[in-house]
């Protein structure tokens, strides 16, 4: 397994250092960053989160949490503030960040949120990769198996396909086996889920 | 080998010469315990405000001390016979004299006068019989009239009424007529008698009227009205027909001050008094006459009576007064108050000097009191002040807690993951022993970075009622404000800028109200900025020194909106504010702050925009 890392922005060196060395020692990567800047020249990517400090010179944790959701949304945000108030975590929380500590954080409390971070990254990783796939798949059906994968997901008999279509009901048929085998699909329930996930399922055309 | 020697001799010579004192030291010692110190009894005839008597007593005295260098016994009596000549009165001064000094038995009696003379002749077996008489102040006939022992010796006196009524002729040549005033005691009469004897080839020539048996009152009212071509001779008027015991020179300046003629005595003390002129001794000179006799008695030695001569004796203001010429004057003469003192020259000036010095020393201690109650309002001015600089303090302390509180929890949450950290390393098989000493290290450097913070918010918080005088460095005090304001300044988007001057500038004052006035100037600052939409906000410090005044210059510039022209000066002034939430207190205190150590506090717009503020204080380092 790859080991996740965290990235932390912190001005004050001392605080720095101590959670650096507290995550190196709980089996995490570590990455430090002295400012927003500083983060925003080498965007983090993999697995792992961001420690971002509220106060700082220069941008702001928030703002800087609006252009990671930009560059890179699948990196999962903690906040954590000398001076948190309720609008600053409650604005944080809305866009996203997975936690907002407040200094002086346990050890215990920062490396639970770390974890937590990490793991939930992590899923969503699997998921967006899982996304990828399904996308490069759909993008591999010919346009007449999209219309037909269109028109079965909603439930429509191959008979109503055919009739849509202008085709026989055999033609159709074929096509939505051609589908599912391309689609790693067992069961039209899976076929629905997938067609979900890709977002296919809202309003009709 | 020769040195050495020298020295030696040198040092017995000095032991030998040491001894010699010693044994002169010795003798001396007692020779003095065998002979003691003699005493000497100086008898007054009157009272202590006859002038005559007690300038001879005071001159007697004052040689007498001189002479012996003080190792001598001196005893005075006062015998008041002028007003208490009663025989009575004599008796028991006699007895009670006796008893005083029998114990003390003086060597010689000093008799100022006839009537002390007279006292001792009769007496003095009683009080001292083997003391040696020494008398002054009166002729030599008065003398043999008294029949004194042929141990007693006098400075004797001439005391020359026509001599005096002589004088009064060269002075006044036109005179027909001579009044001679003289008093009702036996003093008195017995110079009527002289007077009358010595006069007797006079009245051939001058119309002589003698006045006696008057009051006070009617002597003078007499000499207020006598003819122009007057003569008036004031012998004595020791007591007058009503029985009032005068001093004679009383009496004579009751007479002179309204007479309309000039005034002659046969005394000197009348000389000063009002009186033109007399042919007299000097009672100073009979002073001296007595204590020389007697140095000559206590030495041992014979002595002979010695006469004190006359003199012709004149005021020279009284000469004038009358128009008199100096020219007119036997040989001679002694000039009194020749000159002019310096307070009669310049009357009008001492006048006008004295009355300056008055009106000063009313204005000095109306100043004083003044000051007292000043100083007393002063004082409770400063206690308000010191009260409202304070509950600036905490304000300023509230509005950065915030700040306050982040920056405190940074080395807080340092410390707290640092220690769990290393709890947990130590929780391994193999601990990573290196990294726990760093983690200890960095404990305590963030342990020191918290205590440091902690000091410096203690000032802003802590209640004073005296001013803590110290000299420090006006940059630290900027770099310290710098430091609390940090985390305020971070969240609110303000860059800093500080330009310290590159030498330390030294003020006297206390750290902490300058600090605050820092303070309050940029929180202000920054308030500004973020009231007024800027993108660059950014805030300066600089310090300076201008070398012109020699003084310490702090200028604190934004670049938020300014100052309106109109308010630059009452921006100052208290409950002046721009803010929804502003006391208006922050400036004035800060200009009350900077007026106490002597400085002054003033603002400015940025020609780019934005406001200056600026403080200059003294320059402690001088230079």
């Amino acid at each position: 397994m790859v080991t996740a890392t965290v990235h932390i922005v912190d001005d004050d060196t001392s605080f720095r250092t101590a959670v650096a060395r507290l995550l190196k020692a709980s089996g995490f990567d570590v990455e430090s960053y002295s400012g927003s800047q500083e983060l925003l020249d080498r965007v983090p990517d993999g697995p792992g989160c961001i420690l971002l400090d509220q106060n700082m010179p220069g941008l702001s944790g928030l703002e800087l949490q609006d252009r990671l959701l930009q560059l890179a949304p699948l990196m999962p945000i903690i906040f954590l503030s000398g001076a948190g108030s309720v609008s600053t975590s409650v604005r944080a929380m809305k866009a996203g960040a997975d936690d907002f500590l407040e200094k002086p954080a346990s050890s215990a409390d920062l490396l639970a949120a770390v974890r937590r971070a990490v793991a939930r990254g992590e899923a969503q990783r699997l998921e967006q990769d899982k996304l990828n796939l399904l996308q490069a798949v759909f993008k591999s059906l010919t346009p007449r198996e999209v219309q037909v994968f269109k028109q079965m997901v909603r439930g429509r008999l191959n008979k109503q396909i055919a009739f849509d279509l202008a085709t026989s009901e055999r033609t159709i048929k074929a096509h939505r086996h051609k589908v599912m085998e391309k689609l790693h699909a067992r069961s039209l329930a899976e076929a629905i889920s997938i067609a979900d996930k890709l977002g296919l399922l809202g309003p009709p055309d | 080998m020769c040195k050495i020697y020298y020295k030696i001799r040198l040092r017995l010579s000095a032991i030998a010469c040491m001894a010699i004192a010693c044994f002169a030291l010795m003798d001396g010692s007692e020779a003095a315990s065998q002979n003691r110190v003699p005493r000497v009894l100086i008898l007054y005839p009157y009272d202590e405000r006859i002038p005559a008597t007690s300038i001879a007593g005071q001159s007697v005295r004052t040689h007498l001390m001189d002479a012996t260098d003080g190792k001598i016994d001196l005893f005075t009596e006062f015998l008041d016979l002028a007003r208490f000549p009663q025989s009575a009165h004599i008796d028991r001064m006699s007895r009670y004299l006796s008893e005083k000094y029998v114990d003390h038995r003086p060597d010689v009696v000093i008799t100022l006068g006839e009537e002390a003379t007279r006292f001792m002749n009769t007496h003095g077996r009683r009080i001292a019989p083997d003391a040696r008489i020494v008398y002054g102040g009166f002729d030599r006939e008065t003398a043999a009239e008294l029949d004194l022992p042929t141990s007693a010796v006098g400075a004797v006196s001439e005391f020359d009424v026509e001599k005096t009524v002589a004088l009064a002729m060269r002075l006044q040549p036109d005179a027909k007529r001579l009044v001679v005033m003289v008093g009702s005691s036996s003093f008195d009469q017995r110079w009527l008698r002289t007077a009358k004897v010595g006069l007797a080839d006079i009245e051939k020539t001058l119309e002589t009227t003698y006045v006696t048996g008057f009051s006070i009152d009617e002597f003078a009212e007499q000499a207020s009205q006598l003819p122009d071509d007057t003569v008036l001779v004031v012998l004595t008027i020791m007591r007058d027909r009503n029985g009032r015991n005068l001093a004679p020179r009383t009496a004579l300046e009751r007479i002179t001050a309204v007479a309309n003629v000039p005034v002659y005595g046969p005394y000197s003390t009348y000389i000063g008094s009002g009186a033109v002129g007399a042919n007299s001794v000097t009672f100073e000179s009979v002073g001296e006459a007595i204590a020389k006799l007697s140095l000559e008695i206590i030495a041992g030695r014979d002595v002979a009576d010695i006469d004190v001569q006359p003199r012709y004796l004149v005021d020279a203001r009284q000469m004038q007064r009358w128009g008199f010429a100096e020219s007119n004057l036997p040989p001679n003469t002694i000039v009194s108050f020749s000159k002019p003192s310096v307070f009669d020259e310049f009357f009008p000036q001492v006048m006008t000097v004295l009355a300056f010095i008055l009106a000063q020393s009313v204005v000095i201690i109306a100043l004083v009191f003044e000051r007292r109650r000043r100083g007393r309002a002063e004082r409770e001015a400063r206690n308000r002040l010191h009260e409202l600089i304070h509950l600036n303090q905490s304000a300023t302390a509230g509005a950065l807690s915030a700040s306050i509180a982040h920056e405190l929890n940074q080395p807080l949450g340092a410390i707290l993951i640092n220690a769990e950290t290393a709890e947990q390393l130590l929780r391994n098989e193999t601990p990573d022993l290196s990294l726990i000493r760093q983690i200890l290290i960095d404990i305590q450097d963030a342990d020191r970075r918290a205590g440091d913070m902690i000091g410096r918010m203690k000032g802003l918080l802590k209640k004073r009622s005296e001013i803590d005088w110290q000299e420090f460095d006006l940059n630290n005090v900027v770099k310290s404000a710098a430091q609390i304001l940090q985390a305020d300044i971070a969240r609110k988007k303000v860059r800093l800028e500080i330009a310290h001057h590159d030498r330390a500038l030294l003020v006297r004052a206390d750290q902490v109200h300058i600090q605050q006035v820092v303070l309050n100037l940029a929180t202000n600052a920054i308030d500004a900025m973020q009231e007024f939409p800027v993108a660059d906000k950014r805030l300066k410090f600089e310090t300076s020194l201008d070398a012109v005044s020699g003084k310490v210059e702090f200028a604190i510039s934004d670049t938020g909106g300014g100052i309106a022209t109109e308010n630059l000066t009452s921006v100052f002034d208290a409950f002046y504010t721009t803010k929804a939430k502003g006391t208006g207190l922050g400036l004035s205190i800060a200009r009350a702050i900077i007026e106490i150590y002597g400085g002054r506090i003033w603002a400015d717009n940025h020609p780019q925009g934005g406001a200056i503020f600026r403080f200059a204080l003294p320059h402690a380092g001088g230079g």
